[in-house]
């Protein structure tokens, strides 16, 4: 009899810390999934693709690329030491609420649709899925330079990335 | 891992001995330096808008941005934290060799401490190479070339002026002297591998510096501190450093001081957290700016 309650109050006490340890172990942080959005990197397009397709510097500017990542590539335009316009050309695999803005635009540069977003800021969305920003810095731009410098990318380029599919809509 | 970058941001001191060392640094460096520790000040500022709905858009985007691993950003700010630690761990055994040195009981541990150059040294070569991770973990590999590579970090080092310039004071000039950075490659070679053992941010990092062993990586801290030297040099010359002219600007916000050099920089090792401080501005940045980009 007693040995029946030793042995019951063990496998208790076993069950117990078995359950205590998957509830309060931070085990989430060891699976993988560390991804923006938790959406799988393969299906984001990396940002070395993007690189290529960034506009030329003028006369007296300098284009330093500032970070790349998977599914983003940001370079910002300089004119000596001051820094212009940040440009950025991202893939909204990651960011799908980022694509719902350009549903009420009606503005389009080569076809695509432009949004404005605050006064220094201006993005354009390339094939339903690319958001390629210029954002002003410092003194600014105006809304014609930022658009010229959107047209300046190399958009058709750019629709014409051999993207990773879209998981199907509704899945995430 | 559970504080967001920005939320470690809105953490960080307003006004303290780190602020106030930062602030005299800020002095000798063109355009000064600014306290940032409000994200929605740092959006605002990178969005060129004060709309309050965009600057949520954004700090949302940004925290999602920060609890996701493979981004990096939490890893830069935890190499940051390691060399932290370090630097106060290290700065206490000094400081603990200069009083226990009058004390007898004590004198034996100031026998112990290591107070050599060499060290300090080694010190600065391992924060330097953070400084080249944490690049990495938080902007990537930017670019097609390794042209392009250099001009990403000389740019990144431009944005955070301050940064660099309160890093060659407080770890090169005051403590090794205004000859630091020419004697630096000398002073590494001479670090054995036990030495790097002995710097507690050494075992921190370990994990995240390439190559297996310590052999590997003292020579990945040196190729990265020989990358970082040229620039570093074109900071010293540009802005007229010196160990003389940093002690002048830390007494402007901090009062005066008459001890050695050498013992300012223990001094700043012990009590400040210059390099953490700025670093979590530093990551914050390029977060904001990734995110505005995003959104």
């Amino acid at each position: 009899m007693g040995r029946i309650v030793r042995w019951g109050l063990g496998l208790l006490l076993a069950a117990g810390v078995l359950l205590a340890g998957l509830l309060l172990l931070p085990i989430g942080e060891w699976l993988p999934g560390g991804t923006v959005g938790d959406v799988p990197s393969a299906q984001v397009v990396n940002g070395t693709a993007f690189n290529a397709l960034f506009p030329e510097a003028g006369p007296g500017e300098q284009l330093v690329y500032t970070q790349e990542k998977r599914g983003f590539s940001e370079a910002r335009l300089k004119q000596g030491d001051s820094t212009l316009a940040l440009l950025a050309i991202s893939d909204t695999t990651t960011a799908p609420e980022a694509r719902e803005k350009f549903a009420a635009s009606s503005e389009r540069i080569q076809g695509w649709p432009l949004v404005e977003q605050g006064p220094q800021a201006s993005a354009l969305l390339v094939a339903e899925r690319f958001q390629v920003k210029v954002i002003g810095q410092g003194a600014g731009l105006d809304p014609a330079q930022r658009h010229e410098l959107l047209d300046a990318f190399d958009l058709s380029g750019l629709a014409d990335l051999q993207a990773p599919a879209l998981p199907a809509k509704g899945a995430r | 891992m559970s504080a967001t970058v920005l939320e470690r941001l809105e953490r960080l001191p307003r006004r303290n001995l780190t602020v106030l060392a930062l602030k005299g640094i800020g002095t000798l460096v063109p355009g000064g330096w600014q306290n940032i520790t409000s994200a929605d000040a740092l959006i605002a500022e990178v969005m060129g808008s004060e709309d309050p709905a965009l600057i949520a858009q954004v700090r949302a985007r940004a925290d999602v941005l920060s609890r996701a691993r493979h981004e990096g950003y939490g890893r830069a700010l935890s190499l940051y934290d390691a060399v932290n630690r370090s630097q106060r761990a290290g700065g206490g055994l000094r400081l603990l060799a200069n009083v226990g040195g009058a004390v007898p009981l004590l004198r034996r541990v100031a026998d112990l401490t290591p107070t050599s150059d060499t060290l300090q040294a080694a010190d600065l070569g391992l924060k330097v190479a953070a400084e080249l991770l944490a690049f990495t973990q938080v902007n990537g590999l930017p670019g097609d070339s390794f042209g392009d590579f250099a001009a990403a970090l000389a740019d990144y080092g431009s944005e955070a002026r301050v940064r660099m310039a309160a890093l060659v004071c407080f770890d090169a000039l005051l403590p090794l002297g205004d000859q630091a950075l020419a004697r630096l490659d000398e002073l590494l070679g001479m670090v054995a591998q036990k030495d790097l053992r002995q710097l507690p941010a050494y075992a921190g990092m370990a994990s995240l510096i390439p190559g297996r062993g310590e052999a590997a990586h003292l020579s990945f801290i040196r190729r990265g501190v020989d990358t970082w030297l040229g620039w570093a040099g074109g900071l010293v010359s540009g802005l007229g450093l010196s160990g003389q002219k940093a002690v002048q600007a830390l007494e402007t916000t901090l009062g005066p001081w008459q001890g050695r050099f050498d013992q300012m920089a223990t001094f700043l090792d012990v009590f400040t957290d210059t390099y953490r401080h700025t670093g979590t501005q530093a990551v914050a940045r390029r977060l904001v700016q990734r995110a505005a980009a995003e959104i």
